[in-house]
């Protein structure tokens, strides 16, 4: 976060995308720093990984639990290190390569168990390489300009972009609309998919497991907090409120 | 198993506290860090240019007789910076303050007010008294005019035109 905060002037809200480009560039004084904590974070998970790696009492707890098969991963659609962890090596960096990832491919790290321990060491490998790709792109990095001049954006025009975020491929859509501003945006954040294949990671778990469970996709609940019910025999949709959610958690 | 444990209880006692004893030692933003935004009211004309950059629409501008107000509802500001970056005369800075914590949205708010002037012809208030006086000193430099069009700039673009409009109908009867 002191990283992002130095890059961008803000912890959390970067404000670094415009419509034309980025609003800041990266400083001669900022790229020594990005590789001190870069690499301080390198070494910091070696020996994490390296201490984990032959911790029996964590394999007890993590492998062979909620395991995701391969063939239910693409039946589900999952994205991310959810489907890489089931075997499905798919990633949009690699698959639709866009931005700078062309020139600095990553490699897509799968593993074929699909247990909660599988998706933990899709996640550390990744991490791995995400440092390998930001020290290849500052190597390569050229000056030049960071922002192409926009002047009007022509309203009721639409946009849709995909990105691999760290959860998986994350799609935005925007329709513009007058006044340089956007009319509507829709976002499908990738714990949207990812979680509708918790419950197949569930069945025949003990309660005791569901929380690893569920934390081992990285759910982001902020970004699903609504539920429908489809009801395939009524042929009816049912949107459920946050207050009806409630009271029906508090039922037994 | 047991060096595992070994590696893992090592890792901690490396590190043994990460966190800041944060409030009783102050830690400073990173350089060019966007806080708070703080406004300069000698330097403000009332061109309402921030009102229009704001992403979330959190500048509200009313014009209410001789006074044009400035609502800023920070409350909701993401520290963007768009405001700050397309003033024209540098009113708007982002300071480095941080530490917004409040019970009450409404404190961080700002209100600003700058007197309007009154068109010469009908009365009504059309733009601030600032922007007339930075054009009246401006457009002199800028572009050669008869001193007499300056009056152009105390009436409102209603009358001017009105003004207009009869002049060359009596041009051309």
């Amino acid at each position: 976060m002191w990283l992002c905060e130095l890059i961008t002037g803000n912890r959390k809200t970067y404000g670094m995308n415009l419509i034309g480009g980025v609003r800041r560039d990266i400083t001669a004084e900022q790229y020594p720093k990005i590789l001190e904590v870069v690499g301080k974070i390198e070494a910091q998970l070696k020996e994490l990984v390296n201490a984990i790696a032959g911790d029996t009492t964590l394999h007890l707890r993590l492998k062979n639990v909620g395991v995701l098969p391969r063939e239910a991963a693409r039946q589900l659609c999952p994205v991310g290190p959810t489907a890489r962890g089931s075997g499905v090596a798919i990633d949009s960096r690699v698959n639709h390569p866009y931005a700078a990832y062309p020139e600095t491919p990553p490699k897509v790290i799968t593993k074929p168990e699909g247990d909660v321990w599988a998706r933990t060491l899709v996640r550390l490998e990744e991490t791995f390489e995400s440092i390998r790709v930001v020290k290849q792109a500052l190597e390569q990095m050229l000056p030049g300009e960071i922002m192409a001049e926009v002047k009007e954006i022509p309203p009721w025009q639409e946009g849709i972009s995909y990105v691999e975020a760290p959860r998986g491929e994350a799609i935005h859509y925007v329709l513009t609309g007058p006044d340089n501003r956007p009319y509507r945006w829709r976002v499908r954040a990738p714990t949207y998919t990812n979680l509708q294949s918790i419950p197949t990671m569930l069945k025949g778990n003990f309660i005791a497991d569901a929380p690893i469970i569920i934390g081992s996709i990285d759910p982001c609940f902020s970004c699903t907090e609504r539920l429908e019910v489809v009801d395939t025999k009524a042929k009816k949709i049912r949107v459920y409120s946050q207050n009806e959610l409630r009271e029906m958690s508090k039922k037994r | 198993m047991l060096g595992s444990k070994l590696k893992e209880a090592l890792i901690c006692f490396k590190n043994l506290r990460v966190t800041l004893p944060y409030p009783a030692q102050s830690a400073p933003p990173a350089e060019g860090f966007r806080g708070r935004l703080e406004i300069d009211i000698d330097k403000c004309i009332g061109c309402g240019a921030c009102a229009i950059a704001c992403p979330p629409r959190l500048i509200n501008i009313v014009d209410l007789d001789t006074k044009r107000t400035f609502e800023f509802a920070l409350g909701k500001c993401t520290y963007c910076a768009r405001c700050a970056e397309i003033c024209p005369e540098q009113a708007i800075t982002m300071s480095r303050e941080f530490e917004l914590a409040t019970e009450n949205k409404s404190d961080l708010n700002i209100t600003m007010e700058l007197t309007m002037v009154k068109c010469q012809e009908c009365g009504t208030a059309f733009t601030t008294q600032r922007i007339r006086d930075k054009l009246m000193a401006v457009l002199p430099e800028k572009i050669e005019i008869e001193p007499a069009a300056l009056d152009w700039l105390k009436l409102c673009p209603d009358c001017r035109r009105l003004q207009e409009v009869h002049k060359l109908t009596e041009a051309g009867t």
